[in-house]
Formats: C-alpha cells, structure tokens, sequence
C-alpha cells in the first residue's frame, strides 16, 4: 500500500494535466460539432473527394459525420492518440524511473517481494489512467449531450468512449512490459510518442489493405469506430484478443521484472 | 550460528565474470571486512546477498534462509548502505525515511530521530539540495533505522568527511555492541583495520585469504629495509617469499614470507649499515596479494 500510494503522490500532478488537456481538447473539438452537422452534406460530398486513408486516418466518414455519434467518433480517434501517449508514458516510468533515478537498490532491499512492487506500481499508473478515462468518458457524454440537438442513442458513443480507457490500458501495459525487458528507457515520452503513431499507422495501413487479420497488430484497431457505429458493439473476436494482450503483456512485464538483475 | 553462508557462489553476466567461486561465511555478532580492489567482485556478491542479483552457481544463505527464495523475510533484518546512494530527489530527507520506515513493521521515529541528531542530518531539506556527504548520511539513516540484526556496507565510508567518517564508524561499533553482525567491505585497509575482527580478500572473483586480521598480519610477513655499506644488487634477494622488492643503490625493501631463519641467513652475508624488520601493515600485504 505504501508503495502505491508513494506512486500516486509522484504522478497526480501529471494526471492532472493530462486530464485537463483531454478536457480542454473534448470540450473544443464538440463546439466544432454545430458547423459540422449544420454543412453535412456540403461536407460528406468533400470528404467523397478525399481518399480513404483520410477517412481513416480521422475517422470521418462519409454516411455518419452529419450525427453526433458520428462526430465523435472523429473526436475519439485523435483524442485516444493523446490519451495512449499519456499511458504509455505511464507505463514506462513507472518501472525505467527506478533505474534511471538508480532508485532500484533502494526500493529492491526492502521487505517487500518483487511481485508485489510490482503490482502496486501498475495498480498506482492504472488507478491514474482509470481517472483520466473516467473524466473523459463523463465529460463526452455530457459534451454531447450539450451539443446535440436532438435525442440519440447513446450506446455507440458510450462503447467509443470506453473503447478510450481500453486502448489506453494496452498502451499502459505495453510500456511497463518493455520498461521491464529494456530497463534503461531514459527518453520515455519519445519512445511513447513514436510508438503510439507508428501503431497508428499500422491501423491504418492495415484498414486500407483491408485485411482484417493485420488489424491484431495494431491497439488502434481493436475498436473501430465505423463498427460500433454501425453496429452499436465491439467486435467480440477482438475483444478477446484484447483481453489475452493485456493478460500476456501485463504477466510477462511481471515474470521479467521478478527475475531481471538489478545491476550497479 | 553463522548469519552469513556463502557456498561456491558464481555469477557470470553473459561471457563477462563477476564472480568465479565465493565462499565465505560470517557468523553472528561479527564485524567482517570484505576487501579487494575495484572489480573483484565485492558489489556482485554483496548484490547477490540482496537479492538483487541471481547466482549463476552456488549458493548463499542469511539467517539460514536462501536469499533467493526468502528475499523479503531476509530484508526486515538487514540494513544496507551502498556506496553511492540515490534516491527520490523531488522528496524531503524526514519524507524519504518515513517512506522507508514504512516497509517496517515498527515505530522508527525515535530512532530515526536519534541517528539524525548524531549525524547532523536536517529531514527537513530535499534530496535535491544535499551535498554527497549528506545524502550519504541519510543512507546511513536508512540503513540504520529499524535496527537490522545484519548490516551490509558496500564501500561505505566514500564521501563523509573525516570527522563524519569517526562518528559513523562510532555508530556502526554501537550497533555491534547491541549484537547487529556487520559485513564490511572496503578498499580501504586502515578502515577494515580498526573495524574488522576478520577479513576474506577477494582476487579476481575468487577469496585468495581468509582469516582473522591479527592472524593475517602475523602470517609469517615481514617488511624488511635495509641499507648496506656498497651498491646491492637483486639478484641477493632472489629467494621464495620475497615479494614487493625495490633495489635502490645501496638501499633494498621488500615484503617476506617464509622462514626468519633463512632469512637471516642471507642477510647476515650482506655488509650492512642498517636494518629494520617490522610486522608489515595489511594494506602492504594487500599489495602483495596483487601482485
């Protein structure tokens, strides 16, 4: 407990601003919803125009962008970037800080198993990530609610928002399995950086392709939009292998972190 | 009993050796001295004691508990202080000890209290802001606070001043007293000297000696100078057991291992001025380990 709570104090602040720029960003991006939907159609016609990768890449798409679902789901897609670059960055420090602090001596020769520093660190990023997903998913709803003028189904907008908080966790876990197998990562938001947008252009590239298959390899494209709009769901084969890369990715961080050699 | 058990102990990382084959135990209420040069292997076998690395081979025990497999039971009793510290800079000294405090289950703040007191240690100031001296004094704090039955000193005395260097020395004979085993490991002899009742000397990843420091020193060793009448010439001095020797004119010093008859023999060949034959101190005999 001491060590999840030493972890809290060490990263409120910085989940604090990530928060409140996801806030600023979800409250900007939804005042541009009224221009939008009031020139759909104007709009859907210029976006015919442009060539799917576009569509993709921001996720506007041609039949949906006139709803505020549809909207969202353009919404969504550049503010998970954000958020996966925030978790990642997370996930990484919160193990790579004790090595390149050289910390690790100190936290390793306490009484505590490896095992449970471990979990408490994880427990400590996931508990900031879980914050900053709660804040956004609430400020979505209210936002689009604001903004829309008339009543909508909710559900398609709910599962984007959530899908925010899904995509981050794989991002969290993916940074703290590579911090725990490459223990000096001194540039952690670079490294984040280029690694959310290189998983970024794998989705797309995989959507343009369109080979279904190669969606597994990107976290982008475990929850695509265009299939929960259309269909108000998750894609349950990909739901699954969500579940089986955060389990794997979360008890291999765990067995590498256990076993590695903290060296002088 | 003995507190620390040290059997064959390797620890290979990839091809490069840290240590070849450790063996050594300390028993309880000792004061051990680990000394060797840089590179020899006293951090690997320290940090493999901890924990904090695995044994390629071997084994080591502490309190008859596998160090390995009982890490966390085995580190409510040990204190360690490292010779360069580090901790979290953006936090106060009182904060940082109270963190570490927390991993015990007892109320350190009279101690902790105490040992700042001796230490001249302010808790109120941030990590950032302290000098090597004193961030040094807050790991010997840390390492002190929840009075650990085993103390392991890798090196510690480096960057405390002399007089800071007296007063945790005083500390570190306080605890032994009250019955805490230390091992000590150094690369400076004086220090293991005036601390250590015994001393394994590491060479290479290997313990090339083990024994008490009194006996270490009268091993037989003798530091001879002398100064002859005419020019002295090395090839007199080409015996078993002499070791360190320098030739200069007509004066010679060397390091003796062996028989004093035999070497009063030759001696008594040479037409001499002076000569000295005196118990040689052990960071010569060190030297001759070395060479």
């Amino acid at each position: 407990m001491n060590i999840y709570l030493h972890e809290l104090r060490a990263y409120w602040k910085n989940t604090l601003i990530w928060t409140l720029s996801l806030g600023a960003g979800t409250v900007f991006m939804f005042s541009m919803f009224p221009a939008f939907s009031g020139n759909a159609v104007a709009l859907s016609d210029a976006l015919k125009n442009y060539p799917l990768m576009i569509q993709l890449a921001f996720g506007l798409f041609v039949d949906q962008i006139g709803s505020v679902s549809g909207f969202y789901s353009f919404i969504v897609t550049f503010l998970t970037l954000v958020g996966s670059v925030q978790a990642m960055t997370l996930g990484i420090s919160v193990l790579s800080k004790e090595t390149t602090g050289r910390t690790a001596d100190f936290l390793l020769t306490r009484p505590v198993a490896r095992g449970r520093v471990a979990a408490a660190k994880i427990l400590a990023v996931f508990t900031c990530v879980a914050v900053t997903s709660a804040a956004f998913i609430t400020l979505s709803a209210v936002c689009a609610q604001a903004v829309s003028g008339a009543p909508f189904n909710h559900r398609p907008l709910l599962l984007m928002a959530l899908s925010f908080f899904f995509v981050q966790l794989m991002f969290l876990v993916l940074g703290f399995c590579a911090a725990a197998v490459i223990p000096k990562i001194r540039s952690v938001l670079p490294v984040s950086l280029s690694c959310v947008f290189a998983f970024f252009a794998l989705g797309i590239l995989a959507a343009m392709l369109g080979n279904e298959k190669l969606y597994y390899l990107s976290p982008f494209k475990y929850f695509e939009t265009y299939r929960i709009l259309t269909t108000a769901s998750y894609n349950p084969p990909f739901l699954a292998a969500w579940g089986l890369v955060v389990a794997g990715l979360t008890a291999a961080g765990f067995q590498v972190f256990i076993r590695r050699d903290v060296r002088a | 009993m003995a507190i620390v058990e040290v059997s064959h102990l390797k620890k290979y990382y990839g091809a490069a050796r840290g240590i070849e084959d450790v063996s050594f135990s300390v028993e309880e209420g000792e004061f051990f001295g680990f000394i060797g040069p840089n590179g020899a292997g006293k951090s690997t076998t320290i940090r493999t004691l901890l924990a904090l690395i695995r044994p390629t081979a071997g084994s080591a025990s502490i309190f008859g508990k596998d160090c390995v497999k009982s890490a966390p039971e085995i580190a409510r009793d040990v204190g360690y202080l490292p010779s360069e510290v580090f901790y979290y800079d953006g936090m106060r000294v009182g904060d940082l000890l109270k963190y570490s405090a927390s991993f015990y289950k007892k109320d350190c703040r009279e101690r902790i209290a105490y040992l700042a007191a001796q230490l001249d240690l302010d808790l109120k100031k941030k990590i950032d802001d302290l000098s090597f001296g004193n961030r040094k004094k807050v790991g010997i704090v840390q390492a002190l606070l929840h009075s650990p039955k085993l103390i392991i000193l890798d090196e510690p005395s480096a960057g405390l001043d002399p007089l800071m260097q007296q007063r945790f020395f005083e500390l570190l004979r306080e605890e032994n007293r009250r019955g805490a085993t230390v091992l000590f490991s150094s690369h400076v002899l004086s220090e293991v000297q005036k601390l250590c009742s015994r001393v394994a000397i590491i060479k290479e990843g290997r313990i090339i000696q083990l024994d008490a420091v009194g006996a270490l020193r009268e091993d037989n060793y003798k530091k001879v100078a002398l100064e002859a009448k005419a020019a002295l010439d090395e090839a007199l001095f080409k015996m078993d057991g002499v070791a360190s020797l320098s030739v200069n004119g007509s004066a010679a010093g060397f390091i003796y291992r062996g028989s004093v008859n035999q070497l009063l023999r030759v001696l008594s060949g040479l037409d001499l001025e002076s000569v000295t034959i005196q118990e040689p101190d052990l960071e010569e005999i060190f030297l001759h380990y070395y060479q």
